[in-house]
């Protein structure tokens, strides 16, 4: 079995908002293994990305708070770091690709000087040694002329191109785990596919982790090894892709892969949406979180928060109701 | 960087059009009596004097005719001297200050510009270092206390704040005195043996290496300059505390917390020069305003600077000497704008290359 990377154990965030407290994130635990590829569904809001964000301590805090739990990066506890190591962990051992890279990037500086920055920090490159390596890296996630365009401002790259660079640039000082953060949503769905194509390719050149996050079901069955479900700060669903494609257990995930419109469907079919608006979670919840959308709702799911529990080996679900009889049901 | 430099440039006569026309228009208002000040030192005495200077300048020709001649000056048929004309640097005569208006320019002027000079770096270092470090530690000890200031600073005028240093630094203390400098040193002024390179009386004392001479200048300017610093300083800390606010909330601060770098990097090399965009426009016109003559301060404190000379011409309704100074002023701050906009080429690409 190939080595454990990360290893997170019940990871609890939360934002101090002029409304109350939020609870973001309410006992996040999973793993990843070496050369794997996690992929993390849910709403927007449902926690995945402050989940990613708090393992790199990427929180602002304030507003927001790590409360409890632990990320174990081969062994040692991201969380509990001290400023300048784990510092040496972000962008050389886990590097970030976030969501819209029309802001992501830094208007007044040049890619080759962004793209320098990690490569001098934990390369130990001179400026030289970097210019060269940007190119390579540059070359290498598909910008044409890179030599040329180095000297560029993000606002003279295209949406997709940016993308690339903020890959590029992820990718720079070769590390073990990639944490793309919506990479394709704010991409239109050509590019979306030369992006996820690219990560796969070099998934394959480089041999990183990866963990990918979107809201886009299509993509990650394209692209995970093993799938997390999350809803209100919870990961509800866990199990290796094509299980959670063939078995989807919780009703959330029944919901979400009902919605998704079929190729083979008949014209006249309404598309299934999940009643409801996923929750702001001012309390951490007592009850089942999904309970007041849920269609197999039971006395049980408004008294206690179920717990992520295997149902086969690789599968696991937190879930009273018993939904294993499938998707026809709905 | 230079087709954009060339495109600003173009505009300046645009815009030097538009300031003339208005103050043009304001003259209008004025009988032919006071707009002779324009082109003759002395009030006319009589009729027959009144109708020539009419006819002579054209006071009565149409308004275009008048607008090119005040721009350009009137050729005098006998002398072939060429009396006004604006664009020539001649704004008229100021008749209660028995001296042309350009020449009250020329010596007061330099004391202005020897104020800012030195009340512009504390000015902008101070205030935005502030601003910096109230957002970077938002609702820290540091956040409460700039905050504390600049609403302090911005509701306190000027001339009150000005009185209460005078009093304790002046007339208690006797640290700093009014006006801009010692008996002696305007003694050795007027000796001949200080070479007055610049006119700036503080770098004429340092090119002259009369560090004497210098430190003089500095104690007769320093309750100005921290008059003008401080009530700089509660809106430039107040900009400068919201636009790096906003900085440190954008998507590329957290990217560039993801490689890995120091905070001390993140905040100066990646969120300090996109928060600057903003703060540059305010520090044009903060700058603008030193050089115009700061009226309130060089008043209270007996400054011979411009604004001073600009207040003394309105108490005395010399509207000539006031538009002059309107026209110069007008000059300036096209000329700050122009410096402005070439930073915004320097400090954002997308301005730069677009």
């Amino acid at each position: 079995m190939a080595e454990l990377l990360l290893d997170v154990q019940g990871l609890e965030t939360r934002f101090k908002t002029p409304e109350g407290i939020v609870h973001a994130v309410n006992g996040v635990s999973f793993t990843l293994s070496e050369g794997e590829t996690l992929g993390v569904v849910g709403e927007s809001g449902c926690g995945k990305s402050v989940t990613m964000l708090s393992c790199l301590r990427l929180i602002a805090s304030p507003p927001g708070e790590i409360v409890a739990g632990k990320a174990l990066f081969l062994g040692q506890d991201l969380l509990k770091m001290a400023p300048e190591e784990i510092r040496k962990v972000r962008g050389a051992k886990i590097s970030m690709v976030f969501q819209d890279p029309m802001t992501s990037l830094n208007p007044v500086m040049s890619i080759g000087q962004q793209m320098a920055e990690p490569l001098l920090l934990h390369m130990g490159m001179n400026k030289e040694q970097a210019r060269k390596r940007s190119i390579e890296l540059l070359e290498l996630v598909g910008i044409p002329n890179a030599a040329d365009r180095l000297k560029d401002y993000p606002h003279q790259y295209s949406g997709g191109m940016r993308q690339r660079v903020m890959i590029a640039m992820g990718l720079s000082c070769i590390p073990q785990i990639l944490i793309a953060d919506e990479p394709t949503t704010a991409l239109d769905v050509t590019i979306q596919a030369q992006i996820v194509e690219l990560v796969k390719r070099l998934r394959e050149e480089l041999g990183m982790a990866i963990i990918w996050i979107t809201h886009d079901l299509g993509v990650v069955a394209n692209i995970a090894h093993r799938v997390a479900v999350m809803y209100g700060g919870y990961i509800i669903e866990e199990a290796p892709v094509k299980e959670l494609y063939a078995n989807p257990t919780h009703p959330y995930t029944l919901g979400l892969l009902g919605s998704l419109p079929k190729i083979n469907a008949s014209e006249r079919t309404r598309l299934y949406s999940i009643e409801g608006m996923p929750p702001v979670l001012y309390q951490k919840p007592q009850a089942c979180p999904f309970a007041p959308r849920c269609t197999f709702v039971q006395e049980r799911c408004w008294k206690e928060n179920p717990a992520l529990v295997n149902i086969t080996p690789t599968h696991r679900v937190a879930c009273w109701a018993d939904t294993t009889s499938g998707s026809e049901r709905l | 960087m230079g087709t954009y430099i060339v495109r600003r440039l173009l505009l300046v006569p645009l815009l030097i059009f538009g300031v003339t026309i208005i103050i043009f228009g304001m003259l209008q208002f004025l009988g032919p009596i006071e707009r002779s000040a324009l082109y003759v030192r002395d009030f006319p005495k009589n009729d027959k004097q009144i109708q020539g200077l009419i006819k002579k300048y054209g006071l009565d020709r149409p308004i275009y005719e008048q607008y090119w001649r005040w721009l350009t000056g009137v050729k005098d048929p006998i002398s072939g001297e060429r009396e006004g004309g604006v664009l020539f640097g001649d704004f008229g005569y100021s008749r209660t200050a028995s001296q042309p208006v350009i020449n009250i320019i020329k010596n007061r002027f330099p004391n202005t510009l020897d104020l800012a000079l030195w009340a512009v770096f504390p000015m902008l270092s101070v205030g935005i270092w502030l601003g910096v470090q109230a957002a970077v530690h938002q609702n820290g000890w540091i956040d409460q206390l700039a905050r504390i200031f600049s609403i302090v600073g911005t509701s306190f005028p000027t001339f009150v704040f000005g009185l209460l240093v005078l009093i304790v630094f002046y007339a208690n203390l006797q640290w700093f005195p009014p006006g801009k400098m010692s008996d002696w040193v305007s003694v050795l002024l007027y000796s001949g043996d200080f070479k007055q390179y610049t006119h700036l009386l503080s770098i004429d004392a340092l090119l002259n290496g009369r560090i004497d001479v210098f430190l003089d200048a500095m104690r007769h300017m320093f309750l100005p300059i921290l008059t003008l610093s401080y009530i700089n300083w509660a809106t430039f800390v107040r900009v400068t505390r919201s636009s790096m606010l906003e900085t440190l909330r954008m998507d590329y601060v957290t990217t560039a917390r993801a490689k890995g770098l120091k905070e001390s990097v993140v905040i100066n090399k990646h969120a300090r020069p996109n928060a600057m965009i903003s703060i540059t426009t305010l520090a044009g016109m903060s700058v603008v305003g030193l050089l115009g003559g700061v009226v309130i301060t060089e008043t209270v404190f007996n400054y011979p600077g411009i604004g001073k000379a600009a207040a003394d011409a309105a108490q005395q309704l010399d509207v000539v000497t006031i538009l002059g100074f309107a026209v110069f002023n007008g000059l300036i701050l096209i000329l700050a704008n122009l410096v402005v906009d070439i930073m915004y080429g320097i400090i954002d690409p997308r301005v730069r290359l677009a």
